[in-house]
């Protein structure tokens, strides 16, 4: 009884035994499943953008922006920023190139300082009419002073530059050394154009050259100076609020000229064929004592720099802003999302300004900066503004006949009334072109 | 191997099993291995030919960054942005513009063509076509509704051939500055153009059947070995897998009719680069395995089976030895002893068969004695029976000489002596009855007085009925041997015997009591241990056989006859001995007669 008990355990045994080795056999030849860990989709879509970062001091714009943005829309929209160190003008010929390339990012900036290019993105369709956002969405309309919203617009209604908040950071004036000014004996800045004239006499007898000027780029710095000195009368004003002006051979056209040349008389040696980030280098290097230029750079005056840089409105209370040229655009080429997410982008940069603006303004954070509270002391003094020329001159004329002539006019190897020559050729040429 | 002469039952049970069990585990060690082999092996070449595509995939996509390149560097080409502003160039002009084609770097560009917005064209100088040319091969309408990127496509060359299919690359030309009508530029590419794709060493994928071939399932490039053919079956899931969506790899070694199939699509041009590994090539490796697998298999079986043989005889050999012993064995050979060494059990089971033929030996031996004795006492009771009627006779004749010479003693000695041997001998029966014991061992007693006159005198008080119990003879004499021989030792006169017979709790208890010495205290103690003690140590209780025979022989038969509840009990009294029989049962033995 008990023998036949364990026969029939040793067969049961023997048939798992069986069971097992068919069941390793059937394992090993199991297809190792590798168990990828594929990361799960998150959804979330990137915009691609493309910021500059300061070839002279090394600092990226828009950083803060877009690390907020990022951190806000984390796993629905991701700002894909390319950081190129490049100057201003270089950033805008290269949206060109990326435009015939059809390699343009989804937002781009600086488009309204092209006005040509501005316009040709517009006829081609290359950029995507933002009014319809703006209409579905009170919250962002809300959010944009009415004198931004209107300078943004086109004539027909469509918005392709996505407006900024507030006009408060558009404006542009001058940066002055205050110690360069001590030591020349100047207690403040000039109120008016013959004080500002004195100024930059004083501070040459003094060896310190007065201006931080270039020719490249649109002749941003001296252009700013110029056009300022321009709008101190009634007719100049108005010139300066001309869209496409038919001609500089004007009054206005002749102190402009005048101006440009009287001002490279006050500047470095190093100005000519030199950019804007020749002329930064000069001013906070010490070599010059005044530099014109926007609200944007008092975040890139660099470190030790901030005690002694001040700000003043242009003289006879003068600052040049044109508010659209800080909108940004997106390209119509992207997909719906990106699109829709680039949009996303914009309004959170509107914003962001506001914010910005409310921080700056009632809390009085940063403050401590000399020129942040001069700005906002010049923005507050109810001053005259002056559009901005590269909003409302030909793109000729600012990208290749200024860079061309402006040298040739400091160095006197061409007349004023050459200068406006060529000035006025270029208006007819870019009509040619239209 | 020699199967058929083995001689051996174990081993070739043992054989057949390891032979079913090897062919068990290499079966499914087979399967296992061709399963295992069989997907790694896919698994390898998917793997390998997966690598090459995706490898001839990033090739595409460099053909295609680099066409875009050359294409884009054409469109920022200042003479080329010049063609697109409003004013026309001057001839030399657009001279420089034909020239600069011919020198872009891109490798196998067969032919070029450039159409600004004021329907100037730019070619090879040789190629003579104007914009009417340009018009009618309805080129411009390949770009699409794209804004300027870069476009490949495979079409008939209506531009500059007859119509034969080729790979042109296209691309708007806009203006940097103004919003002017694009240019249109157009490479036709030389057959060779997308061979780049195969890299150095085309050979590394001669095995496998390559192409390429668009969204629309169109075939731009074949690269088949000789003898395949694409089945139409395999088109149409090709099709199929061209209309998916997705970029980079989008099949890795998917099976299809005629073998493994691996895609990758180019971002861009949509572009689909594939490899199919033929069936082919996976059985013809697959082959190679499967044949050293047998070679292995075989050698596995061919060396099992020598080792399965070889150790099964280490063990059966001994089983074998001892198997022989066993069947040889005749009963009377006992010297034929196995010996065996083999440090295992099996040398336990062959000492124990020695054993065992010692034992067997022994019993034997014994057996023969046993019979021996058995023929010698039926040669004595037979004797016995004769002696008997002899004696009974002559004792007759004496009793009547006696009665003759008036010898009343001897005629009363003569009475007394042939009841005692009737009854002793009694007809060879060893049960007799209560009154017959009495009458023997009163037999026995009156000759004792006889012999010694006025030495004793007995009583006898049989308390039962004495005809009709029962009781083994020849008991009670031997004590009153003992009792006239050791109790009367000291003395010539006035002895005292008393026998009892009497029932005791269900009982037959006999009792012999005696005056005179008492029995040595140790000797009755010795006599008492006697009682439950084995047979055998009875006999040896007193083995020099001159005092205690009688008490030894009387046990030893009451045992013998009614087995270890037999109770036998010598007392020292102070004037006296007594001598205590306890038969169980009341004699029941005696039932049987």
């Amino acid at each position: 009884m008990m023998g036949k008990k364990i026969e029939n355990y040793r067969r049961l045994l023997s048939v798992l035994l069986c069971v097992v080795m068919l069941a390793g056999v059937a394992c090993g030849c199991q297809k190792s499943e590798q168990t990828q860990t594929k990361e799960e989709e998150r959804g979330e879509i990137h915009i691609p953008v493309i910021f500059t970062v300061n070839p002279t001091n090394g600092k990226k714009s828009n950083q803060q922006l877009t690390e907020a943005f990022n951190e806000e829309y984390d796993g629905i929209y991701q700002v894909d920023v390319e950081w190129v160190l490049e100057t201003e003008e270089e950033y805008r010929q290269n949206l060109k190139r990326q435009n015939v390339t059809d390699s343009l990012p989804a937002v781009i900036t600086d488009l309204r300082m092209l006005p040509s290019f501005y316009q040709m993105m517009i006829e081609d369709g290359r950029l995507e009419d933002l009014a319809p956002y703006l209409e579905a969405d009170e919250e962002w309309r809300n959010m944009v002073e009415p004198a931004v919203m209107e300078a943004c617009m086109e004539e027909d209604g469509a918005v392709y530059l996505a407006p900024i908040s507030t006009a408060a950071f558009s404006c542009s004036g001058m940066f002055w050394n205050k110690e360069l000014f001590e030591k020349a004996g100047i207690e403040r800045f000039p109120e008016t154009w013959e004080e500002f004239w004195e100024c930059c006499d004083r501070l040459q007898s003094c060896g310190i050259t007065p201006l931080a000027l270039h020719t490249e780029g649109t002749g941003w710095a001296p252009m700013l100076i110029a056009t300022a000195v321009i709008a101190d009368t009634s007719d100049g004003a108005e010139f300066m609020k001309e869209l496409f002006p038919d001609t500089y051979q004007n009054e206005s056209g002749v102190m402009l000229a005048e101006t440009l040349k009287k001002l490279f008389s006050y500047t470095t040696d190093d100005a000519m064929h030199a950019d804007f980030d020749v002329s930064f280098t000069n001013f906070f290097s010490g070599e010059a004592a005044m530099i014109p230029n926007g609200y944007w750079m008092i975040e890139q005056i660099p470190d030790g720099w901030r005690g002694k840089t001040r700000f003043s409105a242009f003289p006879g209370n003068k600052l040049i802003s044109s508010p659209e040229t800080f909108g940004w655009a997106v390209v119509s080429d992207y997909s719906d999302e990106v699109k829709k997410g680039a949009v996303e982008f914009l309004k959170f940069r509107t914003k962001y300004n506001r914010e910005e603006r409310e921080r700056l303004m009632k809390s009085g954070e940063g403050w401590n900066v000399p020129a942040l509270s001069d700005y906002i002391d010049a923005f507050s003094a109810d001053p005259q503004i002056v559009p901005n020329y590269q909003v409302k001159w030909n793109s000729i004329l600012q990208e290749e006949t200024l860079e061309e002539c402006l040298p040739e006019l400091a160095k006197g190897k061409i007349t004023v009334e050459e200068f406006l020559k060529k000035a006025d050729e270029s208006i007819r040429e870019y009509e040619a072109e239209q | 191997m020699k199967i058929g002469k083995m001689k051996s039952g174990i081993q070739k049970k043992y054989l057949k099993y390891t032979i079913a069990l090897l062919i068990l585990a290499l079966l499914m060690s087979s399967i296992g291995v061709w399963m295992f082999t069989y997907r790694r092996l896919s698994s390898a070449i998917v793997d390998k030919y997966t690598s090459l595509d995706e490898k001839m995939g990033i090739a595409l996509d460099s053909l295609f960054q680099k066409s875009d390149e050359v294409l884009a560097e054409c469109i920022l080409n200042t003479d080329v942005q010049d063609s697109l502003r409003t004013g026309n160039l001057e001839e030399v002009e657009k001279t420089t513009i034909s020239k600069y084609f011919a020198y872009i770097d891109m490798e196998h560009v067969s032919e070029y063509c450039y159409v600004d917005n004021k329907q100037n064209v730019y070619t090879r100088s040789y190629s003579k076509i104007d914009y009417e040319d340009f018009k009618k091969s309805k080129m411009s309408a390949r770009l699409g509704d794209s804004y300027a990127k870069t476009k490949w496509f495979l079409a008939p060359d209506t531009l500059f051939g007859e119509g034969k299919q080729a790979v042109f690359i296209g691309r708007y030309v806009h203006s940097m500055e103004y919003a002017h009508e694009p240019g249109m530029l157009f490479l036709k590419m030389e057959e060779e153009f997308l061979d780049d794709i195969l890299g150095s060493n085309p050979a590394s994928i001669s095995d496998a059947a390559v192409g390429i071939m668009d969204g629309n399932g169109q075939f731009w490039k074949m690269w088949h070995p000789d003898g395949y053919d694409l089945p139409d079956a395999d088109q149409k899931i090709m099709k199929e897998i061209a209309r998916t969506d997705g970029e980079g790899m989008i099949a890795n070694g998917e099976k299809i009719h005629s073998g493994l199939l691996s895609a990758y699509r180019q971002k861009e041009t949509g572009l689909i680069v594939y490899t199919i590994v033929p069936n082919s090539v996976i059985s013809k490796d697959l082959g190679k395995i499967l044949i050293i697998l047998s070679g292995i298999y075989l050698l596995v079986i061919a060396v099992a089976l020598n080792l399965s043989i070889y150790f099964s005889k280490r063990f059966t050999r001994p089983i074998q030895t001892i198997s022989e012993a066993m069947t040889g064995f005749d009963g009377n050979d006992f010297s034929r002893k196995v010996e065996l060494n083999t440090n295992t059990e099996l040398d336990q089971i062959g000492q124990s068969y020695n054993q065992m033929l010692v034992n067997i030996e022994n019993l034997l031996d014994e057996i023969k004695l046993q019979e021996r004795e058995l023929r010698t006492s039926e040669m004595n009771m037979l004797i016995s029976q004769i002696n008997p009627h002899f004696m009974y006779n002559t004792l007759d004749t004496i009793y009547m000489l006696a009665r003759i010479n008036g010898e009343e003693t001897t005629m009363k000695m003569i009475q007394a002596l042939s009841k005692y041997l009737r009854l002793s001998l009694s007809k060879g029966n060893d049960i007799v009855t209560v009154e017959d014991e009495l009458e023997n061992v009163k037999s026995y007693m009156e000759i004792q007085q006889i012999r010694n006159e006025n030495l004793f005198r007995y009583e006898i008080e049989c308390q039962v009925d004495a005809k009709r119990t029962w009781i083994l003879k020849l008991i009670l004499q031997p004590l009153v041997e003992n009792a006239i021989k050791y109790g009367f030792c000291e003395i010539y006169e006035g002895g005292f015997i008393r026998i009892t017979v009497k029932e005791d709790a269900g009982q037959l208890s006999l009792e012999v009591y005696n005056s005179g010495k008492p029995i040595d205290g140790k000797m009755a103690d010795k006599i008492n241990a006697l009682n439950g003690a084995p047979l055998k140590d009875l006999r040896e209780c007193f083995p020099d056989k001159k005092h205690g025979y009688g008490v030894t022989n009387v046990i030893t038969r009451l045992r013998l006859k009614y087995g270890e509840d037999v109770h036998f009990e010598y007392q020292a009294e102070n004037d006296g001995t007594r001598c205590i029989i306890r038969i169980p049962d009341d004699g029941k033995e005696n039932r049987e007669l």
